[in-house]
């Protein structure tokens, strides 16, 4: 492309320039691929469709005419309140619409808004019953799953949304990968907890259940603190001192009465005097 | 076109208009007029208004949900045993069940799992029936009032007995009442204000103690006067040794 035959016009450029990704802007071009993945699972991936019956197949005839078209599910798009990420509803969202009710009527705007109830669901992993928001639905994907753990352990990011489930399957995952700590008081239920999900482990290494289940704010902060741990600023007095206590080094001069007890036996006031201390220590 | 518009047409006739009041459930949406093609890989067209307007196809939580099968875990009063299966509404299993810990989903592994209690003998389980907890705190609260003759000299038998456990709702064979120690014998005014216990065994296993008030029946004028809440009253032991028993027998409060 860069050969200096070819004629470079805008057309050609703009085809050629690509969009920076969310992932190559600042410090989220630092992330790890661990993230990456949870973020794909959880904002790329299609979610399961929830809020219309996709029809099946590649193809379709029409009955009439005989001829065939291709079938394109076009998926309803959903509206995510924040109210979303305190509760688990199951995949379920808010529709925002238009109803039209009579043939000879105008169209209405219209939402269609899940019934939420709160209940208890009981986590075995976490060894707790939890207080949360969820729909009819949710308590018979848990029902269908066997479990709750088994529930968010199965379910991809994407169906689960709401950030209370994510965090709550990253706990589950970190108490599975230490073993279930919570459970330590009865061995023997403890083994038979950890046998009975270790399964789901296989799929993820333990630096991404460290990246899973946080949001995108929470993953740059948790760059930037890392990158600040990392390249902790020395003090150039530090970085000085070594400097000189080497060169005099090289020369050949042996560094001497700079010892605290030399110090402290000489008689000279001078040599005592702190000019960097506090008033009353000089 | 032709085509497009009979299946639009088609669509537009089968679903039944009713939106008449907002509803708040779980909906399974249809778009009315469905976009236009889209090239294979391409963008999705642009939509129009007419785009988001949807038909109800189906209303999930009008819908009966069918019942899910639960495997009891331990012993539960009126219910089961241990690996008893039951088969119940959603919500009941949900919420009396799997939340408590006193069941577990009907899976394969805990179907093995609690497959071996199920075959343990009788004598083993703890209970003789689930049901056998409830009649034994029946029994206990009960007072049971024992109609004797106030003219004819008689003997108490566990037949009496029986007749009056019938009255009060309690079929009992006589095989299963163990009389007291002391014959009781009438009419005697001295037995008005006094109590006794009888032992009844249930399934020739559990025992239980229940109380028992003579009271002197008679025709006509000789009538005693009916007592009112006699069973809130505490009485008078007529069997000294029966006295500590009877005293931890509770009392329905007004």
């Amino acid at each position: 492309m860069a050969s200096s035959r070819l004629q470079v016009t805008a057309r050609q450029l703009s085809k050629t320039f690509k969009k920076k990704g969310r992932f190559e802007i600042g410090i989220a071009s630092e992330l790890p691929p661990a993230y990456k993945k949870f973020w794909r699972e959880w904002k790329v991936l299609k979610p399961a469709a929830v809020h219309f019956v996709p029809q099946e197949g590649k193809w379709k005839r029409d009955e009439l005419t005989g001829e065939t078209y291709p079938i394109q599910n076009i998926p309803i798009p959903l509206k995510f309140p924040a109210e979303i990420n305190e509760g688990i509803w199951g995949g379920e969202a808010v529709v925002k619409g238009f109803q039209k009710r009579d043939d000879r009527r105008r169209r209405v705007p219209h939402y269609w808004v899940p019934v939420l109830k709160r209940t208890v669901v009981r986590s075995e992993v976490l060894n707790t019953h939890l207080s949360v928001t969820v729909t009819d639905r949710t308590i018979s994907l848990i029902n269908d799953h066997y479990g709750f753990d088994h529930y968010l352990l199965k379910t991809p990011a994407c169906d689960l949304v709401s950030v209370l489930a994510l965090k709550l399957k990253k706990q589950i995952l970190t108490e599975l990968m230490n073993g279930c700590p919570r459970h330590a008081y009865d061995p023997k239920k403890q083994m038979e907890i950890y046998e009975e999900y270790k399964t789901y482990l296989s799929s993820y290494t333990p630096e991404e259940i460290e990246w899973y289940g946080l949001t995108w704010y929470e993953a740059l902060s948790k760059v930037a603190k890392l990158k600040e741990a990392a390249n902790k600023p020395i003090p150039l007095k530090n970085v000085y001192r070594k400097n000189l206590v080497e060169k005099l080094k090289s020369a050949g001069i042996e560094s001497k009465s700079s010892s605290a007890d030399e110090i402290s036996a000489t008689t000279s006031w001078l040599s005592k005097m702190n000019p960097f201390g506090k008033k009353d220590e000089a | 076109m032709f085509g497009l518009r009979a299946s639009v047409m088609k669509s537009a006739i089968i679903v039944p208009t009713m939106f008449s009041q907002q509803t708040r459930n779980t909906f399974i949406l249809r778009r009315r007029w469905p976009p236009p093609l889209h090239k294979k890989g391409g963008k999705v067209p642009k939509m129009k208004g007419r785009h988001f307007v949807y038909d109800l196809v189906e209303d999930t939580s009008v819908k009966k949900k069918p019942d899910i099968r639960i495997v009891l875990n331990q012993f539960v009063e009126g219910v089961g045993t241990t690996g008893d299966v039951l088969t119940l509404h959603l919500n009941k299993a949900y919420e009396n069940f799997i939340l408590p810990g006193l069941a577990v989903y009907a899976n394969p592994e805990n179907l093995e799992k609690y497959k071996t209690y199920e075959k343990r003998p009788l004598e083993e389980n703890t209970h003789s029936s689930p049901f056998v907890k409830r009649t034994m705190d029946c029994l206990h609260r009960l007072v049971l009032r024992v109609t004797m003759s106030n003219s004819e000299p008689w003997t108490l038998q566990p037949w009496h007995l029986k007749a009056s456990f019938r009255k009060s709702g309690f079929v009992v064979p006589e095989s299963a009442i163990e009389m007291p120690p002391v014959q009781i014998k009438g009419p005697d005014p001295n037995l008005l204000d006094k109590e006794f216990y009888v032992t009844v065994t249930i399934n020739k296993k559990e025992k239980v103690h229940v109380r028992c008030r003579i009271y002197h029946w008679a025709a006509g004028q000789e009538q005693l006067p009916f007592e009112e809440s006699y069973w809130k009253k505490p009485k008078q032991p007529l069997i000294p040794e029966q006295a500590e028993v009877l005293q931890k027998f509770p009392y329905q409060n007004e």
